[in-house]
This record gives structure tokens, C-alpha cells and sequence, in this order.
């Protein structure tokens, strides 16, 4: 049916990412940059006095202070339309609120009197107040607030309590829902803070051309927010500030807003006028700006004795550290996903967002779903067990699937499901995994025992939909056809490095009709791009991809039109074009007349040297739809009753996200989420010593990642894809990022269950925790 | 508190002098004369130190290079491993495969590739860390550990080098010259066991077993365990409690005895409770398997 796409290219990055000749922000020179340095807070919560530069600039390093930059607060992250977007950040602090915050920055001519400039600044604290880490103490009326006033829009709101955002909602008449109810099921979860370990550090380089642009280049999941909000902070008009488009080495959240280092970086450039680079170490990137939320959910849900659901009721207490970047936006998401999940009949939520002192927290992969799915995924699985249902058939019975409404990115993205693999998933991973064999807990004995546990989740394809709503969500591309043929892609959309543009490529190609070998990723940037809202929301083959097809299908048209003048037939509507393999070309050509036949290539070129003008299309899109991708796992862990160890036998995991463009990467994308998703599972997490410095003392010595030995071997990996088809998509695909990684702390967690009998409330489940609750039983 | 904004993990923000001598008695002198000198060889735990700035440094002594340090060779009575040696070349040395394949499990297990290329075996002594994986075995071989200074040379048994965690016996101006480790004409099943977080972890707890049997009896067994107390230990009691017993016994007993000779602490990378409940398990899995592996030879 397709020509390209489903099958397996070379990626457009792959030869210089596996040499090594790609070019990261790290690798960014300009001649005669100077190299910064930032001074990070020992103090977890204090009141900065003096800031004393005269040592730092003595040794000839420029010295930005909060005084040097604008005082306007500001979200790094510009995805929410403006009067849901609350600001309660600065460039530098003198107050800061955690542990790390910046409050001041140096730049040098060499790294070395950098970090000498560095140590040479001194800092009073006026006042260091014991940090506020616990967020139910921190709502406590006695508890000293970590904002008094923050800015919601263009007006000042009170924060009180501690209390950063809330969300209430409710639908249905949930009481006769729980009188209904045969059984009930409440449980308290609670899922810890994780650090993203994206594989690149936060870094910026920026410099003065000599109009006065501003160029930066940087680790962003969005260089036109990048360049919308330098030009909110700075004052400066966004048509002088181009930031280029570098390759980015993972994002997974970490850079859904402009980190801190590029503002910082944007100041030491503007201050001294020359050019600046200014890269986090691994350990600074650890406090910077980013981190996961930490999440305290209590669900309460009930069912009736022939297996339908009634209601569910979550209460979601999210710790969102110390500045908002969306803590008001994951209270609507959280919502979104647990009203999405299933057919409640009745609904009641309550979400409340709050500051501690701690590393601010933002999207980390799922953006709260792979928690609250967790969550209710437990207690779907216990009102299954108290049931006497199968888990799968309570689940196939109960999910809301094709025709449902779907509200996944909160109640402003609202649409219908229309494509749902859900029952084919859930039909193949059974079989593979065994299902049928799976054996009750309470058979198992012996020191080494095995679970089977299932997860089922989805994330939303963008955060598109019909009416505009609280999220922007629009993107745009630029095709352009060489006079040779060759087609330039100019788009703004960043590539995690999952491969989202190679995706893209085909589709350009597929529309086109020519070998994707003659697409060309363009390296641009803000300035000659249109605008791209972010990579994030799993919308980067959905939403990016359908804005590249229509670009292409734009293209397409003046193609033909210049072909039936050549050709000359009676409209452009009586051409067909084809790939021809050989010519390695498109082939356009009137259907029954074999002789009136032109490469796409010769187009081009009759079009050049007869001065009919360039072809090209520029689009702007903005998805009407946010479909789901719904992803069932399967995985068969095994448990040593002496040692709490856990390892991953067997995993089966299937997606539906329509087409499947790139089927390599995609299942690359899903073995990535599962690795993801256990390492949030069983892995480390970021706590806090009293003082409010991280347990992981900034270190990946002290907070560990699984390895590839860690986890299954390809083998025991099986990856299935539903062979569904989304109308919304470009030709029939939907996203998967998160989607990949959502079921899976489900999945585990059911695992580890139906191995020891045992249910863990609290993420990470570590072997001490695991041991401890062995022990006890016994 | 930690020092935030004096560490820089892509410089090591310090200056020091580095001095790289031509031979181990230019060493010795260097480390004489040089104020604040340290000797380097991988650098896979200093330069971290310095990078963090948990240490300062005046100045390193690099002997990574010394050939003198680097060989290892095969007497009658013991192997003789150079204290520069690197782990990998531990690995793939056909002495040590053959000799000591204690040794060798627990050196495959150190680190990455890439660590175990530039680690030396006599660092990951000198760091004393409680989890150095190359402890517990040598603690079992009884190997003995050769100190040289300008004032002549001196020898000492394993188990005496350690006093503390980070803190061994050598003396201002000493450098480790090589580990001497006895090869018995006897035949010993061997076990290296650890717990650690994923592949490429320090341990949270390890056991290293050399164990002989007859008959189904336990005539000889040594264990030594990491990560479990200040130093890496020898758990005397352990073997004394389980040799004349059957094997399963032996395991059971290795099991109930390990708590009285470990001190495990909380930290990063698991909690005091959770090391002691698993040495227990570890013990007896280490004991057995020597176990199953002497019989293996046996046939």
C-alpha cells in the first residue's frame, strides 16, 4: 500500500550521531566567547544580602547579578495560553528556594578562571530559613510561605497555604454510584520524585550579530518558545532573537520550558557583549531546573457485582518544588487521564499543586500518566480480584474505547476516539505472555516466584482538539523543491533523537513519491521557520507529521499543474504520479498514454529554466483531535523472597498507534519506555536530607539508571503493533512516545503482586522495601 | 554542606603539580620531597575526589605507567600481581584465569570496561573503599602486600592493611608495590557473590568463598565480605563454625553466623537492615556455589 513508509531507512542524523561528527549545544564555538559559570544556592531556602564582585571581576570575568537582569517574573514554559500561565520565576534570585537556584553568574575567557571567578564571588545570606520539604506540612497555615504572591496572567494572585494551584471536578451523582456499588476499593499511592537523566546537560550558547540579533543556540524542546520568551524577559523584539535549532540528546520533559542556563546565558551575552557558552555539568543539571512531580494520590473506586464500574474518586496532592512550570496544567492532565482511563459513572476530583523547597518539578515522560495510571490500574486489578474477574475481561468490559468521549490532556481537549486497538492487544499479549496459566499468589512457594501483571494505558497524539482551550497546540513546516528535484524540509519541530523528523521524511516522501534519501532536514532556525509550539504531548509524528504531509500534498499540486502544462493535458486532474524505482524519481503521467510521462526532477527543472517560479509550501496546522494511543503490556517478573531483587523475565508490549511509520524505531521508542518505566518502578529516587540537599548529592554515583544488562534481552522483548488506522493522522498514524512508557509501572506492579502476593503503594519499590514487606508477612 | 559552587565535573578545578617519574625509585623520592604529594594510578576514585573537591592536592605522583608495577607473574609458592595492573588486565591474564579465578569473578564484576581499563588493582586497595571488589578475595587468599619506601621494603598481610574505611597502613612516603597471593596445591571451589543496584554498581553487600570439601564435608572454608562493616572483613567466625559440617549445614550455619562479624551502616545505596538480612542469603548462596563448582573439578 505504501511505498516508504512501514519500512526501514537509514536515519538522516545516523551516520554523524554514530561517528560522532553531530554537533550538540557543548559543540557549539564562536570565536571569542567567554565561558560562564553559575552561582548555584547552597541553601535550600535563605535571603540573599550583598553580592560581592570585585574578587571575580578583578580576575577579568564579566559578573551578572539579580540586579543585572530584568525584574519581571516569568513561566519558562509558554504552552498554556497566557492567563493560565502563573509566573513565579526570576533570572537570578535574591531569595532563592532551593537547593541549587541561581542567584548570580560569571563569564571568562577560559573555563578555568571561570570557576576561579566562580569561588571568588561572594554572597551574604541575610536569612537562611529551615526548608519546607514535606508538602502536607507545607500547607499548614503556620508553615512560612515560599511565595506570597505570585502572577497569574498579567495580575497578582495571593498563594495561600502553600498552595501553588488547585482543580476541582465532578460529574455524575457519585453517592448513588457507591450505594450501587457491590465493592469499593480505596488506596493511597504515593510516587517519588525522579530525575529525568536525559543523556545531554542543560547548555546555551549565545552571541550579538552586529544588527544586534540575538543568536542562541540550545538544549530546548522548543526553539520559537525559547525565542518568545528571551524576548518577554529581555524586552527585545523576537524578530531579533534567532534561536537555531542544534540536535538535542534526549528531552523526555526536562526542556518543555526554556531552562534557566539559556536566560542566564542570554544575560552574561547582552552584559558583555560578546559571545557566551554556558553548559551545566551532569551534576548542576541534577539541581538545576527540572525534575519529575512527586505525586500523593488517594483513589477510591467501586464496581458492581456483575463487573461494571460506578465511580472513581482520585485526590492528587502533587509536591511541585519550589516555582511553578506547570503546576497548574498537570492538575488538569492528572484529571484527564484518570477520567479517561475508564467508564466512571460518576466522577469527583480534587488536585491541589504545592510548593516545598526543592528542585522545581515538570513533565517527565507521561506527563503524571504512568502515576495515576499506576494507581488505578491497582485498584482496577483488586476490584477484579474481589470480583472474581478476570482482570482482562473487567478491563475490556469497562475502558472507554472507540466512540468514547476522550479527554486525556484535561477538560479544555476534548474528542472522540475513532481508532481503539485496545481488544486486538489485549487478545495477542494474553496469548504470548500465557494469561491463561497465570496462577493465583497464594499457589506460589519457593525462594525464587514469578508474576505475570498486566498494564493498560494511552496518552493522547498532541493536545489538539476542536475548540481552542487553555493549551496552544499549532505547528507549521516549509517544503521546498530544489531546481534539481531535491526537496529542503524546513521545520522548527525538534527531534528528541527518537527519530521523529525520519518519520516525517517519509511522509514528505510518501506524498511526493520520491526515495526519502531526497529530503533534506534543514538546520534552521526561529527566523526562517513558522512557528512549532514544542515537542512534547506525543505529537511530534501526529501533529508535525500531518503539517509535513500537507505541506508536501501543496507541493504536490503545483507539481502536477507545472506537469500538465508539459504534459500538456487537459487539467492537472488527469495526471497520476507514481515512484518509479529505477529513475529512483517520481514519475507523473497521463493514464493511458504511456509517452506523456515526466520525472519529478525534470519538473523542477523545466520549471526553473522557463521562470515559472520557485515551488514551495509553507503551512501552519493545527490539529483538531488529540487521539489516543493506547499501549497494553505485559510483563513476567521474577521476585527472590530472600533478597527482594526483582528482575524483568519477560515482556510483552503492545501499541497502538496507527500506521507505523518507522517500525525499528518505534519499537525502539517502546523498549526505551519500558526501560523508562522500570527504572521509575525499581530504580532510585530523588529525596531530600533535612537541609534540603538531594540524597543523590548531585551525583549519578548515588542515583542509578538501569542498564540494558539490567533488563530483558531481545528476546524476551516482544513488541506488537494493533494493526488499527487513525483518520486524523497523516496516513493513518498516531504518536507513542508516552504512550510507551504509561502501562508501565502498572505492569510491574501487578507483576511483583501476582508474585508475592504482596501490593506495593509506593514507587520506587526498591529490594529493602520489597524485603521489609516480605519479612513482615512472614 | 556541600561545597555547590566549587566543584566542576568538567574541569578538575584545582591546581596542582603533576609529576609522571621515569622509575618506582624516582617515585619514592617524589614522594619524599613533594609537599602534600599523592601517588595516582587509574585516577577512577581520585579524580573524582578532586573533581567534587572532596580532597585537595597538591600534588600527584602518577605511577600508572612504571613497568615495574605492571606485570604479574607466576612463582612456585604464589602469584606476584603488580600494584599497577589493571583490572581488565587481571581479566584477561591466563595466570590469573587459571590461578586465581576468585580473583578474576570478582574483577569481571568491577565497574564497566571502560573503568576496569584504567583502575589498578593496587588503587582499588590504597582507596580502601568497603566495597572494593578486590578485597574480599584476596582476603580469602591470604595475600600479602608488598610495601616499598626509600627506607627499605616491608610486608604485610591483607587483612592487617586496612584500618578503617579510606584508611590503610601505609606510611608517609610508601607506595604498594605488588600483592603476593599464595597458590595452594590444593583444589578450591570458589564463589564471588554481590548485591548492587543494576549491572554497573558498587556493591551494597558482597561475599567471596574458597571452599574444600570431602566426602561431602566441609575441610576448609574462607570467607571474606564488602560493603557489610568499615572495612572489607574476614569472617573468621564464619569458617571456624562451618568446616567438619555437611554442606547443607554448612550453608545454614555460614547464614545464622555472618551477623556477629558485620557492622553495615545506611547510605546511598541501601540501608543497614536490608545488608545484614541479605549477607545472610549471600553467604549461603556463595557457599554454595563454591561448593557445586568443586565438585565440577572434582570430576
Amino acid at each position: 500500500m505504501f511505498n516508504f513508509i512501514g519500512r526501514s531507512f537509514p536515519r538522516h542524523d545516523g551516520f554523524a550521531k554514530a561517528s560522532g561528527l553531530a554537533e550538540f549545544t557543548f559543540d557549539v564555538e564562536v570565536p571569542g566567547m567567554l565561558y560562564g559559570r553559575i552561582f548555584k544556592s547552597p541553601h535550600a531556602f535563605a535571603r540573599v544580602g550583598r553580592v560581592d564582585a570585585s574578587g571575580a571581576e578583578a580576575l577579568g570575568a564579566v559578573v551578572l547579578t539579580p540586579d543585572d537582569v530584568p525584574d519581571r517574573l516569568f513561566n519558562p514554559r509558554l504552552i498554556s495560553i497566557e492567563e493560565d500561565t502563573f509566573k513565579d520565576w526570576r533570572v537570578l534570585t535574591k531569595v532563592p528556594r532551593y537547593f541549587g537556584e541561581p542567584i548570580a553568574a560569571v563569564a571568562a575567557p577560559t573555563e578555568d578562571t571561570a570557576q576561579r571567578a566562580l569561588e571568588a564571588l561572594r554572597v551574604d545570606f541575610e536569612e537562611v530559613y529551615d526548608p519546607v520539604l514535606d508538602p502536607f506540612k507545607a500547607m499548614s497555615p503556620s508553615t512560612r510561605p515560599i511565595h506570597e504572591r505570585v502572577m497569574r496572567g498579567g495580575r497578582w494572585i495571593e498563594v495561600k497555604n502553600n498552595i501553588a494551584a488547585e482543580l476541582r471536578y465532578s460529574e455524575g451523582d457519585l453517592d448513588s454510584e457507591e450505594k450501587r456499588s457491590s465493592v469499593v476499593i480505596e488506596r493511597k499511592f504515593h510516587a517519588s520524585r525522579r530525575y529525568h537523566t536525559q543523556l545531554e546537560p542543560k547548555g546555551a550558547v549565545c552571541k550579538l550579530e552586529p544588527d544586534g540579533t540575538l543568536v542562541v543556540w540550545t538544549t530546548t524542546q522548543t526553539i520559537h518558545n525559547t525565542k518568545i520568551l528571551i524576548s518577554q524577559v529581555y524586552g527585545i523584539p523576537m524578530n531579533r532573537v534567532d534561536v537555531r535549532k542544534v540536535l538535542l540528546g534526549g528531552g523526555f520533559g526536562s526542556s518543555i520550558h526554556t531552562n534557566l542556563v539559556t536566560l542566564i546565558a542570554v544575560g552574561l551575552c547582552l552584559k558583555s557583549r560578546k559571545p557566551v557558552k554556558l553548559v551545566l555539568t551532569r551534576e548542576e543539571d541534577m539541581v538545576h531546573d527540572h525534575v519529575s512531580f512527586e505525586f500523593y494520590m488517594k483513589v477510591r473506586a467501586g464496581a458492581t457485582r456483575d463487573g461494571s464500574i460506578t465511580f472513581g474518586e482520585l485526590d492528587n496532592l502533587i509536591d511541585v518544588g519550589a516555582h511553578q512550570i506547570q503546576a497548574y496544567p498537570i492538575l488538569g492532565t492528572s484529571l484527564g487521564w484518570f477520567v479517561s482511563l475508564y467508564k466512571w459513572r460518576a466522577v469527583k476530583y480534587h488536585g491541589r499543586s504545592v510548593y516545598t523547597n526543592k528542585v522545581p518539578s515538570c513533565a517527565i515522560r507521561g506527563y503524571g500518566a504512568p502515576e495515576i495510571t499506576w494507581a488505578v490500574e491497582t485498584v482496577v486489578d483488586e476490584l477484579a480480584e474481589e470480583l472474581k474477574i478476570d482482570p482482562l475481561e473487567f478491563r475490556l468490559a469497562n475502558y472507554r474505547g472507540r466512540g468514547e468521549i476522550f479527554w486525556g490532556q484535561g477538560p479544555t481537549v476534548k474528542s472522540i476516539i475513532r481508532s481503539d486497538g485496545v481488544p486486538e492487544l489485549i487478545a495477542k499479549g494474553s496469548e504470548i505472555i500465557g494469561w491463561k496459566r497465570r496462577e493465583s499468589p497464594r499457589v506460589k512457594t519457593g525462594r525464587f516466584r514469578r508474576g505475570v501483571g498486566v498494564g493498560r494505558g494511552f496518552h493522547t497524539s498532541g493536545a489538539g482538539g476542536p475548540l481552542s482551550g487553555a493549551i496552544i497546540d499549532y505547528t507549521g513546516a516549509v517544503v521546498k523543491v530544489n531546481e534539481d528535484g531535491s526537496i529542503d524540509y524546513i521545520t522548527a519541530l525538534q527531534d528528541h533523537g527518537g527519530g521523529t523528523l525520519d518519520a516525517h521524511i517519509k511522509i514528505i516522501a510518501e506524498e511526493l513519491k520520491i526515495p526519502p534519501g531526497k529530503v533534506r532536514v534543514v538546520w534552521s532556525g526561529t527566523s526562517t521557520t513558522v512557528y512549532d509550539v514544542c515537542t512534547h504531548a506525543s505529537r511530534g509524528v501526529f501533529t508535525g507529521g500531518e503539517a509535513a504531509r500537507r505541506a508536501a500534498l501543496e507541493v504536490k499540486k503545483k507539481v502536477l499543474e507545472y506537469a500538465s502544462r508539459i504534459l500538456d493535458s487537459v487539467s492537472p486532474e488527469a495526471l497520476r504520479i507514481e515512484y518509479d524505482r529505477e529513475l529512483s524519481d517520481a514519475v507523473i503521467f497521463v493514464e493511458g498514454a504511456p509517452e506523456k510521462r515526466i520525472t519529478l526532477s525534470e519538473v523542477a527543472r523545466v520549471a526553473w529554466q522557463r521562470n515559472w517560479g520557485s515551488i514551495s509550501a509553507s503551512v501552519s496546522y493545527r490539529a483538531t483531535v488529540a487521539p489516543p494511543s493506547f499501549t497494553v503490556y505485559f510483563v513476567e517478573v521474577e521476585v527472590d523472597m530472600e533478597t527482594g531483587v526483582i528482575k524483568p523475565i519477560r515482556v510483552v508490549a503492545g501499541a497502538d498507534i496507527g500506521t507505523v511509520i518507522s517500525p525499528e524505531l518505534a519499537a525502539g521508542q517502546i523498549h526505551g519506555g519500558f526501560a523508562i518505566g522500570w527504572s521509575w518502578t525499581v530504580g532510585d529516587e530523588v529525596s531530600y536530607l533535612e537541609n534540603g540537599v538531594p540524597a543523590h548529592r548531585m551525583s549519578l554515583t548515588d542515583y542509578k539508571l538501569p542498564t540494558s544488562m539490567d533488563l530483558p534481552s531481545d528476546e524476551d522483548f516482544i513488541v506488537l503493533f494493533a494493526s488499527t488506522y487513525e483518520p486524523f493522522g497523516p496516513f493513518g498514524a498516531k504518536g507513542l512516545g508516552e504512550a510507551a512508557s504509561n502501562p508501565v509501572i502498572a505492569a510491574v506492579a501487578n507483576a511483583i503482586y501476582n508474585a508475592t502476593g504482596i501490593r506495593f503503594y509506593e514507587i520506587p519499590m526498591t529490594p529493602e522495601k520489597i524485603l521489609k514487606a516480605i519479612k513482615e508477612g512472614e | 554542606m556541600l561545597s555547590i559552587n566549587a566543584f566542576n565535573t568538567y574541569r578538575i578545578p584545582q591546581i596542582f603539580d603533576y609529576y609522571r617519574p621515569r622509575d618506582l625509585r624516582e617515585a619514592l623520592k617524589l614522594l619524599e620531597s613533594v609537599e602534600g604529594a599523592k601517588v595516582v594510578a587509574g585516577g577512577t576514585d581520585l579524580v573524582v575526589d578532586l573533581k567534587y573537591r572532596r580532597i585537595e592536592v597538591r600534588a600527584l605522583i602518577d605511577i600508572s605507567r612504571l613497568d615495574e608495577l605492571r606485570f604479574i607473574k607466576l612463582e612456585d609458592s604464589y602469584v606476584e600481581i603488580g600494584s599497577a595492573v589493571t583490572i581488565q588486565e587481571i581479566v584477561e591474564s591466563s595466570i590469573a584465569r587459571e590461578k586465581l579465578p576468585l580473583l578474576v569473578e570478582a574483577a569481571e564484576s568491577l565497574g564497566s570496561w571502560q573503568i576496569r581499563n584504567l583502575a589498578t588493582i593496587g588503587g582499588n586497595l590504597c582507596t580502601a573503599s568497603p566495597a572494593a571488589d578486590t578485597a574480599p578475595p584476596l582476603l580469602v587468599y591470604d595475600a600479602e602486600l608488598e610495601l616499598v619506601s626509600l627506607r627499605g621494603v616491608r610486608t604485610v598481610p591483607i587483612e592487617k592493611f586496612f584500618t578503617g574505611p579510606k584508611r590503610v597502613v601505609l606510611e608517609r612516603g610508601e607506595i604498594l608495590r605488588s600483592i603476593r597471593i599464595p597458590v595452594s596445591r590444593n583444589v578450591f571451589g570458589w564463589s564471588y557473590i554481590k548485591l548492587r543496584r543494576t549491572s554497573f554498581d558498587v556493591a551494597k553487600a558482597s561475599v567471596a568463598v574458597l571452599l574444600d570439601a570431602r566426602d561431602g564435608y566441609i575441610v576448609d572454608a574462607r570467607v571474606a565480605l564488602g560493603s557489610v562493616a568499615p572495612t572489607p572483613v574476614r569472617a573468621r567466625g564464619v569458617e571456624r563454625s562451618i568446616v567438619g559440617l555437611k554442606i547443607e549445614e554448612a550453608a545454614r550455619v555460614a547464614s545464622e553466623r555472618v551477623v556477629n562479624e558485620i557492622s553495615p551502616i545506611d547510605d546511598a545505596r541501601s540501608t543497614a537492615w536490608y545488608r545484614l538480612q541479605a549477607s545472610k542469603t549471600l553467604v549461603s548462596d556463595a557457599v554454595w556455589r563454591a561448593y557445586e563448582r568443586l565438585l565440577k573439578i572434582g570430576v
